[in-house]
């Protein structure tokens, strides 16, 4: 008994660790103030306002492929509406990156790299860190060529941020959806094993076992 | 109408004669413990992965350019449901590999490799081995930088070779001198079809012999088949059914509520030759092995030492030659196992920490008790086969 406990406890620890939460890795950590991670917490409230700032703000240098929107030169080149009519909205990147390579070389020129795509951008980095960066790219990436475009305007950082989880989260409704679907899948798993146990229970009584 | 067909089919197949001799006639021990249901866990990890792995190669592409978007586009976001099947296949590989981990673990603890099933273990370790390399290959397809560079790192560890082979090896690993679209197509060609086809047929073999030798004993007495063991149905079957029910349960929570630690952030940038990520460490499953690699100084040295590690458990049957069977019988069996247990989830927590000295002398330390563990068998084996023949030869 008390080793079934110790193992037990020892797989438990270890899956926690590596599953869960590590406590020997440090990972940085940024602060959002309290009001401007409710807005990214209402992503779906947000996200249109946040496009809009988008355009302005960032389209220059930045695409999101996946919510078919390209660099500013590369949407006003007439042969962007070709490519989408064959490719669909969402162009693929090999054909995006050839068609409009004399923009994306023109920012490499001017930035050292080209700026990258913003698609993923929420799902790699996480809302802390794209909210500091995008504040003040000095100040958490020293040496970075990302100029400090939104400097003293943290509410409208916010909203970009909304809109890059937008893109790249399902939205709340459909998040719903599958917090329901995941509840009833559970449900219904524990619910059978409990049946077969006690099928099994009145099956062993009646073999006299 | 339903009742005749089935008599019709059963009269010419002869199912329920099948089913009677090899389910209810065959007898297994009473006392199985819980552990035992990390087997019939795995094989239905191993049908998870098959199924979810069929209708993701329905949308992936295995390209460099496009593979990238039709994982994290067409599959997360465009086809309807298709996130769902991609979460229960990358948390399915996990889950797969921790219950295997649990499934050594358990079959080490009550000795179950001893004799007649030296060759369920042998092929038990083959298809360990062979899960690695669909999980390491299966890594590589998303096309993220973990993806990449993971690879990139897995497949510099043949380089410790000095000489010109491994160099060689390297290179043929790879398709190239770096990794591009020959190394993503002969890798997916490896992880749909070969290996998975590999892996179907080397379980079928152990699951042949594990009914060829009947399943093993927590007490470490073989019975009497005829006349002490329970039918395997309805006795284990419909426990070991309600564990699995409970297994997935908990599994589903993961494919549900907590993916981030099995699609990990740094993988959902597109993978960039030009850009060294951080961190670069393998997965869990491989840490063990990887931190024995990199704690040792020699690079060489540290190769021939977890290839060691892998050897001496394909022959752990034949280090332990004491007449005593199960970690319940063997105080001295169980202290060396314990510490085979630490050493092994130390290893892969220092795995996840940053190589600094003094994690590469805890690393090797750790690296110590792992192998310790195999070498002391044949001596444990001795001091026992001394008591066995002072109690008169007699098991207990």
């Amino acid at each position: 008994m008390i080793k079934a406990v110790f193992f037990t406890v020892l797989t438990l620890v270890f899956f926690f660790i590596i599953w869960f939460y590590n406590p020997f890795v440090h990972r940085e950590t940024y602060q959002v103030p309290r009001e401007h991670m409710a807005i990214i917490n209402d992503y779906s409230k947000y996200a249109k306002e946040g496009r809009e700032l988008f355009q302005q703000n960032c389209q220059a240098c930045h695409s999101v492929r996946y919510d078919s929107m390209y660099l500013s030169s590369a949407e006003a080149n007439p042969n962007m509406s070709a490519l989408k009519e064959k490719y669909g909205k969402v162009l693929p990147r090999n054909v995006y990156e050839a068609s409009f390579h004399s923009d994306l070389m023109a920012l490499k020129e001017s930035f050292g790299k080209v700026p990258p795509d913003l698609s993923t951008a929420y799902l790699s980095k996480g809302p802390q860190y794209l909210y500091a960066f995008i504040l003040e790219p000095q100040k958490v990436l020293p040496g970075t060529s990302m100029p400090a475009v939104m400097e003293g305007r943290p509410e409208e950082t916010a909203k970009i941020v909304a809109y890059l989880r937008s893109v790249s989260e399902p939205s709340p409704q459909e998040k719903n959806k599958r917090t329901l679907m995941g509840f009833i899948t559970i449900g219904y798993l524990i619910f059978m094993g409990i049946l077969l146990f006690l099928w099994r229970k009145k099956k062993l009584k009646e073999m006299g076992l | 109408m339903l009742g005749r067909i089935g008599r019709w089919i059963d009269e010419r197949g002869k199912f329920s004669d099948l089913w009677r001799s090899q389910m209810v006639e065959y007898k297994v021990p009473k006392n199985l413990t819980f552990p035992y249901a990390f087997g019939i866990m795995a094989i239905v990890a191993l049908v998870i992965q098959i199924v979810s792995g069929i209708f993701l190669t329905m949308y992936y592409k295995p390209d460099i350019h496009l593979a990238f978007d039709s994982a994290n586009y067409t599959i997360m976001k465009e086809v309807p449901f298709m996130w769902l099947i991609r979460h229960i296949h990358a948390a399915g590989a996990n889950f797969f590999l921790a219950v295997v981990y649990l499934h050594i673990l358990t079959g080490i603890y009550y000795n179950a490799y001893k004799k007649p099933r030296e060759l369920t273990w042998i092929v038990g370790w083959a298809i360990y081995f062979v899960l690695l390399m669909t999980a390491l290959s299966g890594y590589l397809l998303p096309w993220g930088q973990l993806s990449y560079w993971g690879m990139v790192v897995t497949t510099e560890i043949p380089t410790s070779i000095p000489g010109v082979i491994g160099e060689t090896i390297s290179v043929w690993m790879k398709g190239g001198y770096e990794l591009g679209q020959i190394t993503l197509g002969r890798f997916f060609g490896l992880h749909i079809w070969l290996l998975p086809l590999i892996l179907l047929g080397l379980v079928s073999l152990h699951l042949y012999l594990v009914r060829a030798n009947g399943i093993s004993n927590p007490d470490g007495v073989e019975i009497d088949k005829k006349k002490e063991g329970v039918p395997f149905h309805p006795y284990i079957t419909l426990k070991e059914g309600a564990y699995v029910m409970w297994y997935l349960a908990i599994f589903f929570f993961f494919v549900f509520f907590h993916m981030s630690h099995f699609l990990p952030a740094d993988n959902y940038e597109p993978a960039d030759p030009f850009k060294t990520p951080p961190h670069i460490a393998p997965e869990w499953y491989l840490l063990a092995f990887y931190t024995i690699f990199r704690s040792i100084p020699d690079k060489f040295l540290g190769f021939v030492v977890f290839n060691l590690a892998l050897v001496l458990l394909l022959i752990l049957p034949f280090l332990d030659f004491s007449p005593l069977r199960s970690a319940k019988n063997r105080p001295l069996f169980f202290i060396a196992f314990v510490i085979l247990v630490i050493s092994s989830i130390a290893l892969t927590i220092l795995g996840t920490m940053a190589p600094t000295p003094t994690n590469a002398m805890l690393g090797m330390i750790f690296t110590v008790g792992f192998i310790g563990f195999f070498l002391a068998l044949p001596v444990i084996s001795i001091v026992e086969w001394g008591w066995y023949k002072a109690k008169g030869g007699r098991n207990q």
